[in-house]
């Protein structure tokens, strides 16, 4: 895989965009590294589809930059399409066009593409290769469009939510083809409001809220740079002001939401020891404590105050 | 191009698996064929030629406007179009793949409908295919540019289908495709002038019942490819792929410019060439009684036809009618044509030739040739009809009435052979006209042949009265 723009395969510089009234990216500035895998992270309506969609040159920035694998997307179109795969939120293909036509059709639209028989076997689609789209799953057609995006054997795959609607046995599945992706070292951009994808797949990680990046590095680096500590969720018999939590001992911070009180403490065990005797004292009682690391999920919060799924 | 042809292969591919788009494609030109050709050409070989014009201009229309059309506009709404753009094509291989889809479809459709004509109502290839095949690339072109400029204009089904409705039935009913042209009022007809279905079905009908050649059509020809090639040109530069698209009023105004090619054709067909080439196919086909000043009528005095102007060929051949069994549920099939030599030396002859093929069940077909007249008064009047004749050794019958009246006289049956002969008809009512009739009586000479089934020939020179 080359090199471009001092190593960069990708590299975004104040990216705005805009539909109407709606300003859906406002400034974005990112770099992709060859052989990485690069997600973009954030809620629905955050910026992550109109960025891939600029990315592929399937729509114009209203200002900035972006150069993919050397090249504008708006000033050559077809030869970057010749070293992109790419594949989008939602894959339509004519009801009636079969498995293996629809990879022959697309690889033959390209001067280099891999072999079909390869395709079918390695995105488990050998069996369905006579099937009709219209007949296959929901994770069978999803497939078939991960192998579109690989027909011609791409330097970059630009995945658009590729892991939206499936069951958790398919988003497996998914994970373990974009972790073969990084093997090959083909740099991959993946678009994603699944915290454990971002986590569990990325190098590095975007995270986007209303059109702008709040945050970006390795999942761990942001993790740990959150400042957040160690998460504890607990439920009680009777209600209690949040702020008289916070004055317990290495409890950092404290919000209740629907009867459940979420606190961050850094260290862990004297803020478990110090919530005990506090209830003891209060006369109240400990019904649920659930103890876990914080995650990218902590650090949205943390940055926009809202949930990635709200 | 590689990219077109695959995606127009593909296309076809497609059609061939749906079962409604088989119906639409294959299927439903049929019913126009047996509609227009059963119930209006009722077995006459010309009408028959004349209306199948029509039918091939609505399966053209049809196929532009409801196929090609409402399928890119289908493509673009459902979000299939968008993986073709994640690939390096660009919208001229899209739209090129649209148009060849379109024709290499039709095709076929064309053929079924050539062979269902000639095998079920039996209709005379007195075309050449080649032309045919010409004219109907131009046709698919010129209404290929027709639907995709709708589909590059229309952002959604809806609007899309409310500008193929206003369209298609304005063509459909002011373009001559369902109502002869010369049937409608004269305004209708320069209207009509500025329509492309019109020169397409007048095309068509020009080279199946005039026999006209593809030179004779180098205006319609040009207008056809003008406008299809303004069509394309648009659909190409106003293609969108994603349905959020909208075009804009500028846009959608600039696309009517698709229509300049035939404002100046109708412009030039209503100031210069009149319509009157559209009312001489339709009379060719129709050959309704004829006016009395358009009859035959004795050249030197007797002789009524000498076959020897081949420039009025055609007219010669609106005086003679030839009607087959069709309506008994027979197939047999007569034609007409002007052959050399004639007999005594003369240049030209009439043929008359066919096949008799009787309805199942039956063992007498029917084929036969009317001639129609008309005889001044005169003093004295003839005493019969002659002519020669040669042929086929088969039976045939000659008798002589006025329309609508059997005159009472015998009728003459014959076999010619190979060398001319004369034959003489007496009819004494030619020598007693209508005294009521002043400027002269209409006759009609009838020659059949025999119900025997088989091939006839007949050759006919110098027809005279005695």
């Amino acid at each position: 895989m080359s090199n471009h723009n001092n190593g960069a395969v990708v590299r975004v510089e104040g990216l705005s965009k805009r539909y109407g009234d709606i300003e859906a990216l406002r400034g974005i500035t990112f770099q992709i590294l060859p052989g990485e895998v690069f997600g973009l992270l954030g809620p629905n309506g955050a910026g992550k589809t109109t960025t891939i969609e600029i990315l592929e040159g399937l729509r114009q920035p209203d200002s900035g930059s972006v150069t993919v694998c050397g090249m504008a997307p708006a000033q050559e179109p077809a030869a970057l399409k010749e070293r992109i795969g790419a594949q989008l939120q939602a894959t339509v293909l004519p009801d009636k066009i079969r498995v293996e036509e629809a990879l022959e059709l697309f690889a033959s639209f390209y001067q280099h593409s891999a072999s079909i028989e390869m395709l079918l076997e390695r995105f488990g689609l050998a069996e369905k290769r006579r099937s009709f789209f219209e007949k296959l799953s929901g994770g069978q057609k999803q497939r078939l469009a991960l192998a579109l995006a690989l027909v011609n054997d791409p330097e970059l795959v630009l995945l658009d939510e590729p892991t939206v609607g499936l069951d958790a046995q398919l988003r497996r599945d998914i994970y373990a083809l974009i972790e073969q992706f990084r093997a090959e070292g083909r740099t991959t951009l993946l678009t994603t409001h699944y915290i454990e994808e971002a986590e569990r797949l990325c190098d590095r990680v975007a995270i986007l809220d209303r059109g702008r990046v709040i945050t970006l590095g390795t999942p761990r680096d942001l993790v740990e740079s959150s400042g957040h500590g160690t998460r504890l969720e607990v439920r009680l018999a009777k209600p209690v002001l949040p702020s008289r939590l916070m004055q317990l001992d290495a409890v950092m911070d404290c919000r209740e939401a629907e009867g459940r009180y979420f606190l961050h403490a850094q260290p862990p065990a004297p803020a478990v020891a110090a919530l005990v005797r506090f209830l003891e004292a209060e006369g109240n009682a400990l019904l649920d404590l659930h103890i876990a690391q914080p995650t990218l999920e902590d650090v949205f919060v943390e940055m926009t105050g809202r949930r990635i799924g709200d | 191009m590689m990219a077109s042809i695959r995606i127009a292969l593909m296309s076809i591919r497609l059609v061939m698996r749906t079962k409604a788009a088989l119906f639409f494609t294959f299927l439903f030109p049929l019913l126009f064929l047996f509609v227009y050709l059963g119930f209006f050409a009722r077995g006459n070989p010309d009408a028959d030629l004349y209306y199948f014009g029509a039918v091939v201009t609505l399966t053209i229309m049809g196929s532009g406007f409801w196929g090609l059309g409402m399928q890119s506009v289908m493509q673009r709404e459902r979000g299939s179009l968008r993986r073709y753009r994640l690939a390096p094509i660009g919208p001229g291989s899209m739209v090129l793949s649209s148009l060849l889809a379109n024709y290499l479809l039709g095709l076929p459709t064309i053929a079924l409908l050539v062979v269902c004509a000639m095998g079920f109502f039996h209709m005379p290839l007195r075309f050449s295919l080649l032309t045919l095949l010409v004219l109907v690339t131009a046709g698919t072109f010129a209404f290929a540019g027709f639907g995709l400029t709708i589909s590059s204009i229309a952002n959604t089904m809806q609007e899309a289908q409310v500008y193929n409705n206003v369209i298609w039935f304005g063509l459909l009913f002011l373009s001559g495709v369902t109502v002869p042209l010369p049937m409608l009022p004269q305004w209708i007809q320069r209207f009509a002038a500025f329509l492309p279905a019109t020169y397409l079905v007048t095309s068509f009908q020009a080279i199946m019942v005039k026999r006209e050649s593809l030179f004779d059509l180098g205006a319609e020809l040009l207008a056809l490819l003008v406008s299809g090639t303004f069509g394309l040109l648009f659909a190409w530069k106003l293609f969108r792929w994603e349905k959020e698209e909208r075009i804009s009023r500028r846009a959608k105004l600039l696309s009517v410019t698709f229509i300049i090619p035939f404002l100046v054709m109708g412009t030039w067909m209503n100031a210069h060439r009149g319509l009157g080439a559209w009312e001489e196919t339709f009379s060719l086909m129709s050959r309704p009684p004829l006016a009395a000043g358009q009859h035959a009528a004795p050249a030197d005095g007797n002789l009524l036809e000498d076959f020897e102007n081949s420039q009025e060929t055609e007219i010669l051949l609106q005086r003679w009618q030839v009607s087959t069994d069709a309506s008994a549920a027979g197939h047999s099939l007569g034609e007409l044509d002007v052959v050399s030599p004639g007999s005594a030396g003369s240049e030209h002859a009439l043929r008359f030739h066919g096949r008799v093929a009787p309805a199942a069940g039956s063992d007498h077909g029917y084929v036969a040739v009317r001639y129609t007249f008309l005889l001044a008064p005169r003093d004295p009047g003839p005493r019969g009809i002659q002519f020669d004749v040669r042929g086929d050794r088969r039976l045939f019958q000659i008798r002589i009435e006025r329309p609508g009246e059997a005159l009472g006289a015998p009728t003459l049956t014959f076999v010619p052979d190979s060398g001319w002969q004369t034959v003489r008809l007496p009819a004494a009512g030619l020598a007693n006209p209508d005294a009521s009739s002043r400027g002269g009586t209409t006759w009609v000479l009838e020659i059949v042949a025999d119900g025997a089934p088989g091939d006839f020939q007949l050759d006919l020179d110098e027809l005279r009265l005695y």
